[in-house]
């Protein structure tokens, strides 16, 4: 079993690259799912994920296979639908979502047409699914830099996003205007969705973010319990699906999300809260007989 | 010429939601240590009202002048407005209203937690203050969220229907506070239906109807709402 667990790991230069990789993620990347929850903005970062697309596909256009000119194109890509969503939305009064919807589809028809016009099918699906094995120094340095950077900004912005999270006019009444904040944090996922598309691709990185979150809810109340437990189903998914697809000889990026997809799934029939099984167990006692309040 | 503990000024204020006007010609002064209520059917303009004071709306024309800090104004909106399954308990909301001199970045001290300790048995709250918000009733609720004002030590505080939804028990402590924090200076403007508790509670009362307002006193609305006094 510990021949099973650590001989990858120790035999292999890639897989200890990719299991760097994969824990740096799974450090940062569940947290802001977590925000994203609470904020009833889930499906934001799954559109957010495909909105990066374009930029993507410029900066491979333009440099080939290089994470830095591919991730740099997709977070700029990111930030403008964002950006422009976010102003659509300011100027017309329609709810933020729907002008991210309508953003990210646009932005991933044209990822695709632009990846089709030039590449293969192979190298879209490179973009679209990522290799995590194929992770060489200069995008680990890059990983472990944007969750560096990542962590660092939401322990600064942590207070603020929690304030505005529950009552956003407690902030304004502040003087704070949530706008910037809720810029910022946009900016966080974007930079964590570029960063792991090159282990996860495009369309999954998204689920390392959000799965441990939505895990995490049928087991805690508190959301300091929420972002651990959401770092610790990340990295178990990490570690786990990294080991099992070296030894199944499957892709690393699905089977780290459907590790992920798995734990989620238990967690919503057995979690301690909301679960099916709580639901059922949590059955309606009878009133205690007057005399035995005492 | 404002008095000199005039906290608040409304100068033929305008205020407009999109295209339509709402309120012409609002006049006002809000002196420390006295309680407003905030009178008028629905969609006369209350919560515009309150949005234009708070800086949420631009005034069409007018203006608001307001000499208390953002940091010491409150606003505590309707429980709808919050979102009630944010995993945060009793003692995190009331210590949230550390924020003017804490921040986003300054670790709470042992004076803050001993006040936030102070607040939350003044309001009945300690048994609860573990407890996620989405598991209080809507009045244990209202006093954390006005717990959250105490710790603030807010000098203006606008209220919007605190006692709708709150059993009899909380108005009465609701109402001890708020009388003890007028007591101690603070202007506090309150959204109220209820005359009871606007005769109780309230030194005036600013009427809205028809984009316009009428200031009485608790006594004279209470008799003839159409004839009040104007004061302003």
């Amino acid at each position: 079993m510990i021949d099973w667990l650590f001989s990858p790991l120790i035999d292999f230069g890639f897989m200890r690259r990719a299991l760097v990789a994969g824990l740096a993620l799974s450090l940062v990347a569940p947290p802001l799912g977590v925000f994203l929850t609470l904020r009833g903005m889930s499906l934001v970062g799954d559109a957010m994920a495909h909105a990066v697309l374009p930029g993507v596909a410029v900066g491979f256009l333009l440099a080939g296979f290089s994470l830095p000119a591919m991730s740099f194109g997709g977070l700029i890509a990111g930030l403008l639908v964002a950006g422009l969503a976010g102003s659509v939305s300011r100027l017309t009064g329609h709810r933020e979502d729907s002008a991210i919807a309508s953003f990210y589809l646009i932005s991933l028809a044209a990822g695709v047409m632009l990846i089709s016009m030039r590449g293969s099918s192979v190298d879209l699906t490179h973009v679209l699914f990522g290799s995590i094995l194929a992770v060489d120094s200069t995008a680990l340095w890059l990983i472990v830099s944007v969750s560096s950077l990542t962590l660092i900004v939401l322990a600064a912005i942590f207070r603020i996003l929690v304030v505005e999270c529950l009552d956003p006019l407690f902030l304004r009444g502040q003087g704070i205007r949530g706008g910037a904040v809720h810029g910022l944090f946009l900016g966080l996922m974007v930079l964590n969705l570029t960063a792991g598309f090159q282990t996860l691709g495009t369309l999954m990185a998204v689920g390392l973010m959000m799965l441990p979150a939505t895990a995490a809810r049928f087991w805690s109340k508190r959301l300091e319990g929420l972002m651990g437990l959401a770092i610790a189903i990340g990295m178990i998914s990490s570690v786990g699906g990294l080991l099992l697809s070296y030894h199944a000889g499957l892709p690393s990026g699905p089977c780290i999300i459907l590790l992920a997809g798995i734990i989620y799934l238990f967690s919503a029939l057995f979690g301690r809260y909301h679960s099916v099984f709580a639901r059922w167990r949590r059955r309606v006692q009878p009133m205690l007989p007057p005399d035995a309040h005492g | 010429m404002d008095e000199p503990n005039t906290l608040l000024t409304l100068e033929s204020l305008s205020l407009a939601q999109g295209n339509r006007m709402v309120l012409e010609g609002i006049d006002g002064h809000f002196e420390a240590g006295t309680i407003t209520a905030l009178v008028g059917a629905n969609g006369a303009g209350k919560s515009t009202l309150v949005q234009g004071i708070m800086g949420e709306l631009r005034p069409v024309s007018g203006r608001v002048d307001c000499r208390v800090p953002n940091a010491r104004r409150a606003w505590l909106p309707q429980q709808l407005a919050l979102d009630l399954t944010f995993p945060m308990s009793v003692e995190e909301l009331v210590m949230s209203g550390c924020w003017p001199t804490h921040g986003s970045f300054k670790r709470y001290g042992p004076t803050e937690y001993r006040r936030g300790q102070a607040v939350m048995q003044r309001l009945g709250l300690q048994a609860f203050e573990h407890r996620p918000l989405g598991e209080l009733s809507g009045g244990q609720r209202q006093r954390a969220l006005l717990g959250r004002t105490l710790m603030q030590e807010a000098q203006l505080l606008l209220l919007d229907e605190p006692f709708a939804n709150v059993d009899a028990a909380t108005v009465e402590v609701l109402i001890e506070v708020l009388q003890d924090m007028a007591a101690k200076g603070a202007a506090i403007i309150i959204v109220l239906h209820d005359h009871d508790q606007m005769t109780r509670l309230a030194d005036r009362i600013l009427h809205l109807e028809r984009g316009h307002g009428t200031w009485s006193t608790p006594a004279r609305v209470g008799g003839s709402p159409s004839t009040a006094e104007t004061l302003a």
